[in-house]
């Protein structure tokens, strides 16, 4: 049995009247890549923000590497790539200091490799990062993310803002090599056509509850149709009942 | 809603209505003193109102802190400051305005609409329920007149792009300043209210069409680029500082980011204010504008820092107006006692760099202005009074205290911010506001009363001593959090209050030597050290920022 990176058990969290998170129980096996999909409001970043220990858990409890995220933030960051939704990069600093700054932070630190995803994301070093595009502020947090090869790399909408080829042939290659090295991946998604091509294991969230949660090859083959295979967004559609986005989106 | 005007309107209203709601409040305080406290002052052939000696002072500081208060409050509202970055090269007015269906003309004209009609009901009030009725001599059109043009000529510069990062910040200090010196020149001359209806009047039309002007070259991303011209200059830099390749910790590279981020404000700001204040060492006058002059410039730096840390306790690395934590400072892998180490060591740096500039840029100015005769006969004179070692030990105490009470200013207040949420930094200006608002009334009813000194002085040392009790309760309540959350070791809490105790007992020796009379008793001494050396606000600094963390 492969060993858990991640473990979430009845994780429930309340923002006022709102249910966010609602029993959520997660086990996450080193190696997967692991999809994350739900519509708008669904609770998929409130529960990245608890894997990340940016949310306390007011019911339930959240383990990363066996760690509390909450009590031991250091041990478990520390092994963690993650890139936010939010793109929060500090837009005062030059991309040569940005990239200068993080390093520090991490003593696996790969230079050649940071060089390497730089040179292929086109990103001018001394550029301020206030002005670089949307895709390229996500290329940015993208290369922070992976550039000490982190046992977990978490990636909350990341082909947001990334125009379609940098989507498919850089970021879900990127994730396959991370996969392959039997490091772990959680991403969320509402491109579910990305999902299917990129995850071997999905959670579908609605209303801040799983309602589905298996291995891809499971789901499809579960859902089969005589000998038609669904797609993972007819597959979602009849579990939520509305579709995600537009598929087009990024 | 249907018109634009109306939407504009109502997101000030929306957006500042605690603000709003304080300074209701506040006028109708105004009006409730004025019918029952002045309405019982007797009335003076001229219509003005006798009122006590102790009363007038008060009624000037009701007046004067909130009013002052709100005026900066409108000028950061209607120029859109509180969501900008004033040291950016963009215009302050926010880009999602641009799209709007609405004409520039309109962008520029109900923002500055809205931003005069609110300054000029808020001195009117003043001045007419206030000023006048206290028995205050102010005339009714141009104070109001000034603050509009003010707020007017800000929107302008705040709205306007700029060639260089941090332009406005020098050019807003200066034209403002000019304006301010014009008027004030004209007070101490006597200049009749006709003559400064006719110079301010123009000002307001004249800021529109500036505002206009700028808020159109943003709206068409017609941002001047100086970058270049200067970008010789970087390279010297480049040149003359290497950067390093990398830092040695993480506890360094997030130093730096501190001091990028925060550390240089504080330096900015005082070396731009001081050569305006060391000016008035040039003006012909008695030896004592020098000693003023010198007094203003050294008391800048604790006086600025003050301001400067509203900023610098944000928890973002942006200047916007969000209270919570950004993910990208929350997934540092770095503790959160780490996080608050970086701010205090970055706040020293801060407080020493800003007196290093004042330091240097004094001796400068007392030679170039030759007023340094002035400066060395007051020496003597201190000198002579207390002998001279006495006198250089006062002199170099008074030093530290600036440059610690600097870095106290910076750092106390930190953990208000810290903990991300608003309702504490609503509640932090409250009650600040409302000490400024009252202690000069207290003050004076103090000096006017020989039984209250007699009272207060005989009550002194249970006064000292319950704060005392107050201080030391937070600070214990915050060190068995402080212990129990595990946010900062064992180590680090017991080295932590070994340092308080020695700054504690050091400031207590250094007055019992100092103030040697029996009229002082030694533990009033030590309840006064104990109080005058920070402890349970900055303790509280990782408290508030694990809980803004850790949500």
């Amino acid at each position: 049995m492969r060993e858990t990176v991640i473990t979430v058990s009845e994780l429930t969290r309340r923002f006022g009247a709102t249910t966010a998170l609602a029993s959520v129980s997660l086990s996450l096996p080193r190696g997967a890549v692991y999809g994350l999909v739900g519509a708008n409001g669904a609770g998929k970043t409130t529960l990245i923000k608890h894997i990340l220990g940016l949310l306390k858990a007011q019911r339930g409890s959240v383990r990363v590497f066996g760690l509390d995220p909450v009590a031991d933030p250091v041990g478990v960051l520390s092994r963690i790539g993650y890139l936010s939704e939010e793109r929060d990069l500090p837009g005062w600093m030059r991309v040569d200091e940005l990239i200068r700054y993080s390093r520090a932070f991490y003593p696996a630190w790969d230079d050649a490799y940071a060089e390497e995803l730089r040179q292929t994301f086109a990103l001018d070093a001394t550029a301020n990062v206030g002005n670089l595009s949307k895709g390229q502020k996500a290329q940015l947090g993208l290369l922070l993310a992976l550039a000490y090869r982190p046992e977990l790399l978490v990636l909350d909408e990341p082909s947001s803002g990334l125009d379609p080829v940098v989507r498919r042939d850089i970021v879900e290659a990127i994730v396959r090599t991370i996969a392959h090295e039997g490091r772990t991946v959680l991403f969320s998604s509402h491109l579910l056509d990305e999902v299917e091509r990129v995850a071997d294991h999905v959670t579908m969230m609605n209303e801040g509850k799983i309602v589905l949660s298996a291995p891809l090859a499971a789901i499809k083959e579960s859902h089969r149709v005589g000998e038609r295979v669904p797609s993972l967004d007819e597959i979602f559609v009849a579990h939520v009942g509305t579709r995600t986005a537009p598929a087009t989106g990024g | 809603m249907r018109s634009p005007a109306l939407a504009i309107a109502w997101e000030f209203g929306r957006r500042h209505r605690w603000g709003l709601a304080a300074l209701v409040a506040y006028l109708l305080l105004m009006v409730a003193t004025d019918l029952l406290v002045l309405d019982q002052a007797a009335v003076r052939s001229d219509g003005s109102r006798d009122l006590p000696v102790h009363v007038a002072p008060q009624f000037a500081a009701r007046v004067t802190v909130p009013v002052m208060t709100f005026t900066y409050y409108f000028l950061a509202v209607f120029s859109f400051g509180f969501t900008g970055n004033l040291a950016a090269r963009q215009s302050m007015y926010p880009a999602r305005m641009f799209t709007l269906p609405v004409m520039t003309a309109g962008l520029a004209f109900w923002p500055m609409l809205y931003g005069t009609a609110a300054m000029a009901s808020l001195w009117i009030a003043a001045v007419r329920f206030v000023v006048w009725p206290s028995g205050m001599d102010l005339p009714l059109i141009w104070p109001p007149l000034f603050a509009v043009a003010v707020l007017g000529w800000t929107q302008v510069l705040m709205w306007l792009p700029y060639g260089l990062p941090g332009l406005r910040v020098v050019v807003a200090v200066a034209w403002l300043s000019a304006i301010g010196a014009v008027v004030v020149t004209a007070v101490e001359l006597e200049v009749p209210e006709s003559v400064m209806v006719a110079f301010l009047s123009p000002q307001v039309p004249l800021a529109y069409l500036c505002a206009r002007l700028g808020v159109a070259r943003a709206r068409r991303g017609d941002i001047p680029d100086w970058r270049e011209t200067f970008a010789r200059l970087g390279a010297i830099r480049d040149v003359l500082v290497r950067p390093r390749d990398h830092f040695s910790s993480a506890a360094r590279a997030q130093l730096w980011f501190e001091w990028r981020l925060h550390g240089r404000s504080l330096p900015a700001w005082v070396a731009i204010l001081a050569p305006f204040e060391l000016a008035f060492l040039w003006v012909p006058g008695t030896p004592a504008l020098v000693v003023y002059t010198l007094f203003g410039v050294l008391v800048t730096p604790p006086f600025m820092a003050a301001f400067v840390a509203q900023g610098a306790r944000k928890p973002g690395s942006h200047a916007s107006d969000a209270e919570g934590l950004p993910p990208f400072i929350a997934t540092r892998p770095l503790g959160t006692a780490a996080l608050i180490a970086a701010k205090l060591t970055m706040s020293v740096w801060s407080a020493l760099v800003t007196w290093l500039l004042v330091l240097a840029a004094i001796p400068i100015a007392l030679t170039l202005s030759d007023t340094w005769p002035v400066v060395i006969e007051h020496a003597r004179e201190v000198s002579d009074f207390f002998g001279a070692p006495r006198a250089v030990v006062i002199g170099l105490l008074g030093l530290s205290g600036l440059v610690v009470w600097t870095w106290k200013q910076l750092v106390q207040s930190l953990y208000v911010g810290l903990s991300g949420r608003a309702w504490m930094t609503r509640l932090s200006t409250g009650v600040a506001l409302t000490v400024l608002i009252f202690i000069e009334p207290i003050i004076a009813w103090i000096r006017e009363s020989s039984e209250v000194r007699v009272a207060l002085w005989n009550a002194l040392p249970w006064i000292l001593a319950a704060l005392v009790c107050v201080k030391t309760s937070a600070a214990s309540w915050i060190a068995t959090r402080l212990y129990h959350s595990r946010l900062l070791s064992d180590r680090t809490l017991v080295s932590g209050t070994v340092c308080w105790l020695v700054a504690v007992f050091a400031l207590y020796g250094l007055s019992v030597w100092f103030v040697s009379t029996p009229l002082i008793p030694r533990y009033f001494l030590l309840l006064i050290a104990i109080l005058a050396v920070p402890l349970a606000r900055v303790s509280a600094a990782p408290l508030a920022l694990a809980w803004n963390r850790h949500r």
